[in-house]
């Protein structure tokens, strides 16, 4: 049995967070029709399982809901499934072992991501690994804290750190290989 | 401070997650290091870029009336470790758990708000394509049990595979029999045309026996809602 103030409450502190939650679920599911079904299987799990609940993590509570959601329903529909998770301290250390230095990309690659198209960038984010792209989309769309991002998530706040990291780093790379070809139309 | 130590801290430091000690290191080696400075440059324009390209969406309004539909028909039961558990699990897992705990928790509820003149009214979930014997022979029992039970069975994602044209069960018997033979209990077959047009399957693989919904998904609120069914997953 529930009463109409768990209802209340319900409302209070879950609907404030829709579009948050619709928003997530786009980059998530990337398609629209997918990402409101699963926002709606969200809703209706974050409804029954209220109770578990605790504090006022609503937020970060909510969107781990629908991230879940997002990725069962995209294997539901058989839809192809994000990029492999990539290994990053096996790709760490086979960069090492071929003598690579591991470093960030410098000024050049700002130029060029300065003069890069919205629609090259939303492309390039989408096409990251999703360990990669979750976390950036968690970042910069949501404005979730680190903490928030390894609840939703499920993982601890140095991994979170280390893969915010590097997944800036590759959408650099990939904005990149994408706007140079153009400009020397190659 | 080393450029390699920064770049291990260059993320948290742009997004403020750093302690005072850490982000005082950090800005006294940018001082006298151009290459690790231009790298913060680098990580600013690509967050610059990002925010430009990619402003939040809103929810449509139709995806609101339908969130709150929702939660106001649906009856509430959880405990904190079932979702606690679910929520530890894989997506996978997870749903699994989630629609095994809702298959089995349903039922009790059903019970408790059962029982108009007409017979309960009961709209049964189906999103996924395994089990299909099982289910079907569920719904005939379910239906034995109770003679007045007016069901509705709302199949999305897999859940519509059985009701396409031609569809087999494992051993290659056709489902086309228990369906009639459900048909002519009362029991009411509907399809979301959603999970066609995303599969891209034509309307007329569809059996004559089941009829087509928007949405599956806005039918189960709505059945709920509007029409007093009880929620049962199968």
């Amino acid at each position: 049995m529930h009463d109409d103030w768990e209802r209340e409450r319900f409302e209070r502190l879950m609907l404030p967070h829709l579009d948050a939650a619709y928003n997530l679920a786009r980059w998530l599911a990337k398609n629209d029709g997918l990402a409101e079904d699963a926002v709606q299987e969200a809703y209706l799990r974050a409804w029954r399982f209220f109770g578990s609940l605790r504090g006022d993590n609503a937020r970060p509570w909510l969107l781990r809901i629908v991230r879940n959601a997002c990725y069962e329903l995209r294997q539901r529909e058989h839809l192809p499934g994000p990029a492999e998770d990539f290994d990053e301290q096996r790709h760490d250390a086979e960069m090492l072992a071929a003598g690579a230095v591991i470093t960030l990309p410098v000024n050049p690659e700002a130029a060029v991501i300065a003069r890069a198209e919205s629609e090259m960038v939303r492309q390039c984010l989408g096409a990251l690994p999703r360990d990669f792209h979750e976390v950036l989309v968690l970042r910069e769309i949501e404005g979730c804290s680190y903490q928030e991002i390894a609840d939703i998530v499920g993982t601890p706040i140095g991994t979170v750190m280390s893969r915010l990291s590097r997944a800036r780093r590759l959408l650099q790379g990939l904005i990149a290989e994408r706007v140079r070809p153009r400009e020397t139309g190659t | 401070m080393k450029c390699a130590e920064l770049n291990r801290l260059l993320s948290p430091y742009i997004d403020g997650e750093l302690d005072l000690q850490s982000a005082l290191a950090v800005e006294a080696h940018l001082q006298e290091c151009p290459r690790c400075s231009a790298a913060i440059a680098g990580v600013q324009t690509l967050r610059t870029a990002i925010s430009r390209a990619c402003e939040p969406a809103k929810a449509p309004l139709r995806l609101r009336e339908a969130v709150q539909a929702q939660f106001a028909a649906a009856p509430q039961q959880a405990t904190s470790r079932s979702l606690g558990f679910c929520l530890a699990a894989t997506p996978g897992i997870a749903a699994l758990l989630i629609v095994g705990w809702l298959a089995l928790a349903q039922p009790w509820n059903a019970q408790s708000s059962a029982g108009t003149a007409q017979g309960t009214r009961i709209v049964y979930h189906l999103a996924g394509g395994n089990h299909v014997k099982a289910n079907l022979r569920t719904l005939k029992n379910h239906l034995d049990a109770e003679p007045n039970l007016q069901v509705v069975v709302v199949a999305h994602s897999d859940g519509i595979n059985f009701l396409l044209q031609g569809a087999q069960d494992t051993e290659g018997q056709p489902y086309i029999g228990a369906l009639r033979e459900l048909r002519a209990r009362g029991v009411e077959f509907r399809v979301c045309t959603n999970t066609l047009t995303r599969q891209q399957i034509d309307t007329r693989a569809v059996v004559p026996e089941a009829v087509l919904v928007p949405s599956g998904i806005a039918e189960i609120s709505r059945l709920q809602k509007k029409e007093g069914y009880t929620y049962l997953r199968l």
